[in-house]
């Protein structure tokens, strides 16, 4: 671009101009982009702008096997891969009508929570870094690795853990797992008061998000907002109580709410969820010796596995809200359809273009990180 | 040797200098270049998530040198963490076109060796080394942080030796590069870049430089459009 090659026009007076945040952007969560019409620093209008990421997912998975599917399901949403695998299995298993072991229900629900630990302190780090806040983020991925390390021990992968398979879980948990969960648990309750000070209930943070991206529950209701923004406008609704899958009736844990449904709003909801999510984990440290038996009903051969004709719709409650699929089968060894319902399709799209209108420029990042938007869920 | 007004431009060929004492002066300027490395903050992909472990404080990439940055002017490497689909790959072009030289360009993970498990889709770019000139590859579906940050550590050890010369590649067979892109994005494909005219400024123009496809590039290339201001008085 020389400097030749163009030159400057007046054009008649207005405050009006067009921002294009993104793709290549720190203030950005993922490949995604956002446009912006301004009028000074306020935001008139904003159009989302997804489609980077899109892989043609729901039609690669019409090409392969029931069983391969399984290597390409996590790779939907890369923070929390754990409630891809399952709700997939759940909807092969809803066709094909397949009792799972009770041992392997502990385990997967085992690895769901420990999963939501993950994805939300990787929240909290990101959230707090687009308020200039980078101390967070250090600590909150460091403490993300250790939950990491465990995944590793159980399954073999760091972030895609392809463990999970139709009929239950591929292996029993190692010797001595359990005590290495619970001394996680007891480091991460001890952090809870740091974290605490340096950013839920620090000032600086604290005047940076509140009445920040006001959503109501009318409103949220409308758009199809779930999961923990939901519930940050006052509606105690969580799938893994109001619908229990798995074992989830068997526990007992509580479900946050917060009513001012602002950004503070929603970063508490997930502060009080990841401790909720510790307080599952320590039933389930409990619980998970005492319940035998295998970790997988036997299925055909994967090679060969022609699964029922039937449709399913299962859902699951996912760190980012309820994540739901869509299977059909036709009777053949290969699914004759799978849609995703990924919850950030909904947030990152028309609920931020709606709830960014009449905000300051400098909040939108924040706005963006508080919904917690996950884009390869919204291009699939 | 090319000049600018009466400036003389050291080129990018590795022509052995006749002075030993500039010799040394090169080796300190790369010696300086392999430890400050700038990466560029573009997650192009699901690899990206396996960055933040590699920078923050267990990995620690910051030691090595290598930190994060937020434009393209600023930043040495392009990290390509993951599949390209085609709507990202014109920005990826066109990001790289805007770096400075020296640049590098890192491939992580499966899909950009070979497209990875998403060889079968319609909508991603298979073979990243088609479309801009890749000095490391590191392979895995996602590779560790240890696996990047030695990825990194190859890059350094090249770019010590003077063997990291993607770059330059780029600049002599820009038309090779430019057919592979044409092929994808159609045949108005085009950045505001001027590669050639960087390509004479290092005294990299070579005989694949121009070709058949830069001409079509030509027959297609329209003027900038004259920058609308707005000056509020």
């Amino acid at each position: 671009m020389r400097p030749e090659n163009y030159q400057a026009v007046s054009l008649p007076c207005s405050n009006e101009y067009e921002l294009f945040i993104g793709p290549n952007h720190p203030g950005i969560e993922g490949n995604y982009a956002f446009k912006l019409k301004l009028d000074g620093d306020r935001v008139l209008s904003g159009k989302a702008d997804a489609g980077y990421l899109h892989r043609g997912f729901e039609k690669l998975m019409e090409g392969r096997l029931w069983i391969q599917n399984l290597a390409i399901v996590p790779r939907i949403c890369v923070p929390d891969p754990v409630p891809m695998e399952v709700v997939y299995s759940l909807s092969v298993e809803a066709i094909e009508n397949t009792e799972v072991p009770e041992r392997a229900q502990w385990i997967r629900v085992m690895q769901l929570e420990l999963s939501r630990v993950a994805s939300h302190l990787f929240t909290f780090g990101g959230h707090a870094a687009t308020t200039g806040m980078y101390t967070p983020s250090f600590w909150g991925v460091a403490d993300r690795d250790l939950a990491l390390d465990l995944f590793e021990e159980l399954t073999g992968g760091r972030v895609y853990h392809i463990y999970n398979i139709p009929g239950g879980v591929r292996r029993d948990i190692p010797d001595g797992f359990l005590d290495r969960l619970s001394q996680y648990l007891d480091y991460l309750e001890s952090r809870q008061n740091d974290y605490d000070n340096l950013l839920f209930t620090n000032l600086v943070f604290v005047k940076r998000a509140r009445d920040i991206g006001c959503l109501n529950q009318e409103n949220a209701l409308e758009w199809g907002v779930t999961g923990p923004n939901l519930r940050a406008t006052g509606l105690a609704f969580d799938v893994r109580r109001d619908d229990p899958y798995l074992i989830y009736d068997k526990l007992d844990f509580d479900i946050p709410v917060q009513t001012a449904g602002d950004c503070l709003a929603r970063i508490l909801v997930r502060r009080d969820e990841l401790f909720q999510s510790v307080r599952i984990l320590r039933q389930i440290i409990k619980h998970l010796p005492s319940v035998k038996g295998p970790v997988r009903t036997p299925i055909p051969n994967p090679l060969a596995w022609n699964v029922k004709a039937g449709e399913s719709y299962s859902r699951v409650e996912s760190s980012k809200g309820e994540l739901a699929y869509y299977t059909v089968s036709d009777g053949g060894d290969m699914p004759y359809r799978v849609h995703v319902r990924g919850p950030s399709s909904m947030h990152a799209v028309q609920v931020l273009e709606n709830m960014s209108v009449g905000e300051r420029i400098e909040d939108i990042a924040q706005i963006m990180f508080s919904l917690d938007a996950c884009p390869p869920e919204v291009d699939r | 040797m090319s000049e600018i007004g009466n400036i003389p431009v050291t080129t990018g060929n590795d022509k052995k200098r006749s002075n030993p004492l500039a010799n040394v002066f090169d080796e300190l300027i790369r010696f300086c270049q392999a430890r400050s490395m700038f990466m560029l903050h573009y997650c192009t992909g699901c690899g990206a998530i396996e960055l933040p472990p590699a920078m923050t404080s267990r990995f620690d990439m910051e030691r090595l040198g290598i930190q994060p940055m937020v434009t393209p002017r600023q930043a040495d490497i392009l990290l390509v963490t993951g599949y390209v689909s085609v709507k990202t790959l014109k920005r990826v072009i066109l990001t790289y076109e805007q770096m400075q030289s020296p640049k590098y360009v890192i491939g992580i993970c499966s899909c950009t060796v070979n497209g990875g498990m998403y060889w079968q889709s319609y909508a991603t770019a298979k073979i990243l080394n088609e479309y801009m000139p890749v000095d490391v590859y590191i392979a895995g579906c996602m590779p560790r942080p240890e696996a990047v940050i030695s990825g990194l550590r190859r890059l350094m050890g090249n770019i010590e030796n003077g063997k990291a010369n993607g770059w330059k590649d780029y600049y002599q067979r820009y038309d090779y590069y430019l057919g592979n892109q044409q092929h994808l994005f159609g045949d108005d494909w085009q950045t505001p870049t001027d590669i050639i005219g960087e390509a004479n400024f290092y005294d990299l123009k070579g005989d694949e430089t121009c070709g058949e496809h830069t001409k079509i590039l030509e027959q297609h290339q329209v003027p900038l459009e004259p920058l609308p201001m707005q000056i509020k008085f």
